[in-house]
């Protein structure tokens, strides 16, 4: 995703102003052997994908008739879809909750640490990190044993609290456990990148401040926060942008409790259940299109915004 | 992705071989859900390996970064799945023999075909497990679309055969002398492999439905065990009422083919297919809604418990005797057993009740066939292998067994007394065996439409809010009907409703 951000920033008109024309010849050529197995697997399973899923998406199999052209069908078909954007509106309510919480803590935690107010700073920083290194599915697998109805230490320590009877896979429960799972995987890794952002922020601003007899959290909440700004707006972004995609945990979590998670939870379990259950692969190919429009349009807005404060130039 | 040995288990297999097992139900409900996992991660290679005292032991696969990369063992065929496990076969003698490949997930399913390929030795049957149920399913669909990479031979459910049978992807078994079989099965199984006069499938397992009751329960409330659905009704409400905590029984929702089973049970079936491009979808007729009207009255009373069935949450209530039966098929008890415990010895087997007094309609639940893929380049082989483990004692007398513990709809076993006195630890000294064999003769053929793996992915969905209390069972059906018309059209079908 951040390479998207770059790439995009590339593109514009200013930035390309900038990089000029001599570009090419100032640096060695060479570099570009550098640039090649990237670009080899940006285009085998980037673009080339994306082409055929572009491709697959004017066409329609059926069972009764084999495949014909259908050109825009498919794309009709999902912007009339109520299925598909309810998945897009309860992703949106996923970010607006999950993302402020996660970076409110992250924050917190990256500020700990900055400070060095903690004993074995590093040691923690380590194990918050921890969680990311996890791949997405054992952590899920993980969460979906702990809070599993029946036998979950989880559902029995809520029994024990005085709540017996609770389904932690239940309609109304289902979207906070899973925004807890995500907040738990990624936390850390938002803190490391909050905590270098705070490592740049100049000693001689934090110094000046002490000097003037600051209180510590008007030194956090107008010098520090406000110097690591622009990380934060990237983080938000780039939180977004995965939230949009949310899959492996619901995808998961369906598994373990039948029922819980519809087959149009979020757009990406919705496009996964169309083509396999469904044997739809066109019709999700234009969903998986229409998803990946969604998310450019969030990058540009992103972009636009950034380029406006100056955050990138 | 790190690798993942084949000697690590789901969970669920952990209790007992018999949990992951052909009455297929089950495969899709629990062990479905650990295999859809294992799908995703590349864990399918932690099969059960029931059968590794004669099978030829599977090596590791490699470890799969991706859902759809190919982790093949080393005797595998090249094959389009996510993840194999060699269950049996793979080294044989000759190396002349023809050589079959088998997809299938029941455990202990490889001691049959290890006995096949030592009597056979013209043939080389490699059993290979690549999912229970919907993974199978996706891997060869998606080796169809390829062009090849399918199996000779798969176990497929009753209830997915049509899907195969449209798309013309399983072989007309006739010219191979399927027909010299049929008198073998019970008629309503032959009919749900078979069109017209050809044959798609030998048929192998299933599942007829008794009522299956804790005896020492209803003794307590004094109900003695229903014999129509009226009196059933009345029972249900009179246990919850004498005991708000408990339940006659449990009326999962979201199992789409255990309620099918009750609608046959009640003559309210709602598809009509025989083929070709025309279905008949009719979730919303007078029987339908009927049905659907007769089981709300009691959901919304509360006298019903509502958690899924053929789960860890249903097997600990119906051992703590919170629900008092389980509307449950022939191999339901088999699954129950390994979580039982103070309930043991209790357990009684008889006809379900009926919607006539005095008639007798059972019904099937689950239960698999075994067709021969168009893409083989050995129909004849792959042929008599499917007859010879579906259609011979000396199969049965391996398969009948744990692991694989299967249920026949293969008639010389049905009348063997023997089969009939197989008990278990859950009833005692009595034989629900005898309940179930009797069933499985009162069964009329189901007609399932060439899109069941969508129906079930729906199902969950439109059915969620009658586990939940959000929705009558009426509206789910008239919401179901809405969504399989709109599929079906959308898949070229000519629908009638």
């Amino acid at each position: 995703m951040a390479d998207t951000l770059t790439r995009a920033a590339r593109s514009h008109p200013a930035a390309r102003g900038r990089l000029g024309a001599s570009w090419v010849q100032r640096r060695d050529r060479r570099g570009v052997w550098f640039v090649v197995p990237f670009l080899l697997g940006f285009l085998l399973f980037m673009l080339v994908p994306l082409g055929y899923a572009v491709y697959t998406s004017l066409y329609t199999y059926r069972i009764i008739g084999g495949t014909s052209f259908t050109g825009a069908a498919n794309y009709t078909q999902t912007l009339q879809s109520g299925e598909f954007w309810s998945g897009v509106i309860r992703v949106i309510i996923f970010a607006a909750i999950q993302i402020p919480v996660m970076l409110a803590i992250a924050f917190f935690f990256a500020t700990v640490f900055d400070l060095g107010v903690a004993k074995f700073g590093t040691t923690f920083r380590t194990i918050f990190f921890i969680p990311f290194a996890v791949p997405a599915v054992v952590a899920a697998v993980m969460w979906s044993f702990l809070l599993e109805p029946q036998f979950g230490p989880f559902t029995r320590l809520a029994g024990a609290l005085g709540f017996s009877g609770t389904n932690f896979f239940s309609p109304s429960l289902l979207l906070p456990i899973i925004i807890v799972i995500v907040i738990w995987e990624w936390t850390g890794y938002n803190m490391m990148i909050l905590y270098t952002a705070l490592k740049s922020v100049p000693r001689d601003v934090v110094e000046a401040a002490i000097l003037d007899d600051t209180p510590l959290w008007k030194i956090i909440v107008r010098i520090k926060l406000p110097m690591v700004r622009s990380a934060i707006v990237m983080l938000i972004f780039l939180n977004t942008i995965g939230a949009l995609q949310l899959f492996t945990e619901p995808q998961i979590l369906a598994s373990f409790y039948q029922g819980a998670v519809s087959l149009n939870y979020t757009p990406s379990v919705y496009i996964f259940n169309t083509a396999i259950a469904g044997d739809q692969t066109n019709l999700a190919a234009a969903m998986a299109v229409i998803l990946a429009l969604v998310i450019v349009a969030i990058s540009a807005v992103s972009l636009v915004f950034r380029l406006r404060r100056g955050e990138i130039r | 992705m790190r690798p993942i040995t084949s000697q690590m288990r789901p969970i669920t297999s952990d209790k007992s071989p018999t949990s992951r097992r052909a009455g297929g139900r089950h495969a899709r409900l629990t062990l479905g859900g650990i295999a859809a996992v294992a799908a995703v991660t590349g864990l399918a290679a932690c099969s059960s390996g029931g059968s590794s005292t004669t099978a030829a032991s599977s090596s590791a696969p490699a470890a799969s970064s991706s859902a759809t990369s190919a982790s093949v063992s080393a005797s595998a065929s090249a094959s389009a799945s996510s993840s194999v496990t060699v269950e049996a076969g793979g080294s044989c003698s000759s190396s002349n023999a023809v050589k079959i490949t088998f997809w299938a997930w029941v455990p202990g399913l490889g001691r049959a075909v290890n006995e096949f390929n030592s009597t056979h030795p013209g043939i080389c049957v490699t059993q290979e497990d690549v999912g229970a149920g919907d993974p199978e399913y996706v891997a060869i669909t998606d080796a169809l679309k390829a062009g090849s990479g399918a199996p000779d031979v798969a176990e497929v459910e009753y209830d997915e055969l049509p899907s195969f049978e449209v798309t013309k992807s399983v072989d007309n078994l006739v010219p191979y002398g399927a027909n010299n079989y049929k008198s073998d099965f019970v008629p309503w199984a032959w009919s749900e492999v078979s069109q017209g006069s050809d044959v798609y499938a030998i048929p192998g397992d299933a599942g007829p439905m008794a009522f299956y009751y804790n005896s020492a329960l209803l003794a307590k409330y004094h109900i003695t065990p229903p014999t129509t659905w009226a009196q059933f009704a009345t029972d249900a409400a009179t246990l919850h009422s004498d005991d708000p905590s408990a339940y006659l029984t449990n009326f999962a929702a979201v199992d789409l083919q255990w309620i099918m089973s009750l609608m046959a049970q009640d003559n309210a079936w709602p598809f009509t297919y025989t083929g070709g491009s025309s279905v008949t979808i009719n979730w919303t007729g007078p029987a339908q809604l009927a049905f659907a009207a007769y089981w709300q009255k009691m959901l919304s009373a509360h006298e019903l418990n509502s958690t899924t069935d053929v789960s860890a949450t249903s097997f600990a209530d119906m051992d703590k005797s919170i629900d008092a039966s389980w509307l449950s098929s022939a191999w339901g008890p088999s699954y129950f057993l390994p979580d039982a415990k103070s309930s043991l010895g209790d357990w009684r087997a008889t006809a379900l009740p009926q919607w006539t007094a005095g008639a007798d309609v059972a019904a099937n639940w689950g239960g698999s066939s075994y067709p021969v893929f168009a893409q083989s380049k050995h129909p004849a082989q792959a042929a008599e292998f499917a007859e010879w483990l579906n259609a011979t004692t000396t199969s049965w007398n391996i398969t009948k067994t744990a692991p694989s513990l299967l249920f026949p709809t293969y008639v010389p076993l049905l009348n063997d007394p023997s089969y009939k006195d197989l008990g278990n630890a859950l009833s005692g000294t009595s034989d629900p065996n005898v309940a179930f064999t009797a069933a499985a003769s009162h069964i009329s053929s189901d007609e399932w439409p060439p899109f069941m793996t969508e129906a079930l992915n729906e199902a969950s969905t439109v059915f969620a809010g009658v586990q939940n209390g959000k929705e009558t069972l009426q509206a789910a059906f008239t919401n179901f009907q809405n969504v399989l018309v709109s599929y079906a059209k959308a898949q070229g079908f000519t629908v009638n409703t």
